[in-house]
């Protein structure tokens, strides 16, 4: 038994064709992006001559300049970071802890609730696009309301909010069943004694509900964070092709239409330390909550 | 117990259905959309049913006008062929790497997990270099997909496999049954309920992928999003045939979260919660 789970060649079978096929398509690739990123430009033939140039496109990314929209992007994504933590999650939590705590049609709700997250961001954006373009300015208009100019997507101010909006409206639903998944996996009689306690609503909430969720509160944080710094799908299908106003919009422009393809490897990889950064940021805060709680606890006991 | 009707319920309620609207109105306006004509899209009736139940719109969407059965047929293929893949790739190592016994399985199974936490854009010049010249073929985006999807599909058959006993594998090995024998025709069909929450999660991925199938096909192995968003530049004119794109591209995803809703929010929920 042992020696047939612990064969060489069967494990070999078994794990090498992934591990190698992993490594060749997802990993490999990543470290030629770090490689070419530090280049001054990638050769695009054979016998074209390319140098070692260090860190220097990441100093240009940070360049202030008239032409550099990329720190611009950055603080973009980093807004949309902001209103996804503050605004787009405690709406979700809100929602969730109403389901969870027992309403009429609770399923039915949650069902519903759930559904834009299953279609296609495309078709999501496409959809906002045409309300943007109709339904929006009859109704700011019959409420009195300026429409800013050239419309909701055209003008300078508004656009980016704009096109952040079908992707938060999408994703409540998705942040919304995770916390409510973990609020129904509260043990009852915790719930039950805190109520006999006398806790209710917004007490039983703030003091035993959310607290119990950290973890997964830890999840929708860290999925709603590395979302900002990758969102790509909405913006690029509601601004025109040639923008450049967030992060993972101004590597794929810089790559692929203006050809820097190096100077867009250095963005790429920055995005991927951006979101590395954020991971280990949420881990540390969210440990140091957990050891003062546990110290507190025991202390209490 | 009998809950009474008080002003927090009925507030509750009434916030409840206002969400509720504002999810299902933009599937409301895509569906009447896709059965109106231009002027009345425009028109008066921008909101209320068609006066017309302009059925046409489908035909145009679909054969002549748009190429939506096209892209509709690439779209399934790729989907289908990455869910053989990552299914068979993922099974065999998962079963390779938590169920056989070998120095270094825990840490070939943190070096593909950490795959999960990289961004695909990180490798997207790198991966137009390897599958440009597929890009007349549905290899082009099939060999991505099946390979950004495996950390997923390992993870979620990782929390199932755990619970298998081992004195199944102990029991088929004095039977005298093969390792091979054993991880397929033992093993692996009690891990068809994890293999189909895999396999949910990376088929919304993977219909819904935009920025890979935007790079790596060319005309005639388009896929939908890709198809859709371009029809949306070309066919201004005609948005009733647009809407009609919108809802066929849709439908196979709300078709499948309408019959098994609680399967589908299962396999977010475990794809969701990547440790």
């Amino acid at each position: 038994m042992k020696r047939v789970l612990s064969n060489k060649w069967n494990i070999a079978v078994f794990v090498l064709p992934t591990v190698l096929f992993f490594t060749y398509i997802v990993i490999f690739p990543i470290f030629k992006t770090l490689w070419y990123s530090l280049l001054n430009e990638i050769p695009a033939k054979i016998g074209d001559q390319s140098h070692f140039s260090g860190i220097e496109h990441y100093i240009t990314m940070f360049t202030p300049g008239r032409r550099n929209s990329f720190p611009g992007a950055v603080v973009n994504s980093l807004s949309y970071a902001a209103i996804s933590v503050f605004i787009q999650l405690p709406f979700s939590l809100f929602i969730a802890l109403l389901l969870a705590n027992g309403v009429k049609g609770e399923s039915m709700y949650r069902n519903v609730f759930f559904i834009p997250v299953v279609i296609s961001s495309v078709v999501v954006s496409l959809l906002w696009g045409r309300l943007y373009k109709s339904l929006l300015p009859q109704i700011f208009e019959s409420l009195n309301w300026e429409i800013p100019k050239n419309g909701f997507l055209g003008n300078e101010q508004t656009k980016i909010l704009f096109s952040f909006i079908p992707s938060l409206w999408q994703y409540v639903g998705y942040h919304m069943l995770l916390m409510y998944g973990a609020l129904k996996s509260i043990p009852d009689d915790i719930i039950e004694a805190a109520t006999v306690d006398g806790a209710s609503g917004p007490m039983l909430a703030f003091r035993i509900q959310i607290p119990m969720i950290k973890p997964m509160l830890k999840v929708c944080l860290s999925f709603s964070l590395i979302g900002s710094f990758k969102l790509f799908d909405t913006p690029w299908v509601l601004l025109e092709r040639s923008n450049m106003d967030l992060p993972a919009l101004s590597m794929y422009v810089e790559m692929f239409s203006n050809h820097k393809y190096s100077y867009a490897s250095a963005q790429a990889i920055f995005i991927v330390l951006e979101c590395l950064v954020f991971t280990v940021l949420l881990n540390v805060v969210f440990k140091d909550r957990d050891g003062k709680r546990l110290g507190r606890g025991k202390g209490a006991a | 117990m009998k809950r009474k009707v008080t002003v927090g319920t009925i507030l509750k309620q009434v916030f409840l259905i206002l969400w509720l609207i504002l999810c299902l109105f933009p599937l409301y306006w895509m569906f009447t959309m896709s059965l109106k004509d231009t002027n009345e899209i425009f028109g008066g009736n921008m909101v209320g049913l068609p006066t017309q139940w302009l059925w046409s719109n489908y035909g145009n969407a679909w054969g002549s006008g748009g190429r939506v059965s096209n892209y509709m047929l690439n779209s399934v293929i790729d989907t289908f062929a990455t869910l053989i893949g990552t299914s068979l790739l993922g099974y065999m190592s998962a079963y390779g790497l938590l169920r056989m016994r070998w120095k270094g399985q825990k840490v070939v199974f943190t070096y593909i997990l950490m795959g999960m936490m990289i961004p695909m854009h990180a490798a997207l010049y790198p991966l137009t270099e390897i599958l440009l010249t597929l890009t007349k073929t549905h290899w082009a985006l099939i060999i991505p997909y099946v390979a950004f999807n495996i950390p997923i599909t390992i993870l979620i058959l990782s929390g199932f496999i755990a619970n298998i006993p081992y004195e199944m594998e102990e029991a088929a090995c004095i039977d005298g049954s093969g390792i091979y024998r054993t991880a397929f025709t033992i093993i692996l069909p009690m891990m068809v309920p994890a293999l189909i929450t895999a396999a949910i999660f990376v088929f919304l991925q993977v219909w819904n992928e935009l920025l890979l199938a935007s790079l790596f096909t060319t005309d005639s192995v388009r896929t939908l999003t890709v198809g859709i968003k371009q029809m949306s530049g070309q066919y201004q004119t005609d948005y009733g045939s647009m809407g009609a794109g919108l809802v066929i591209a849709t439908l196979p995803t709300l078709v499948l979260y309408m019959c098994m809703s609680g399967q589908v929010q299962k396999s977010l929920i475990a794809g969701a919660v990547k440790g």
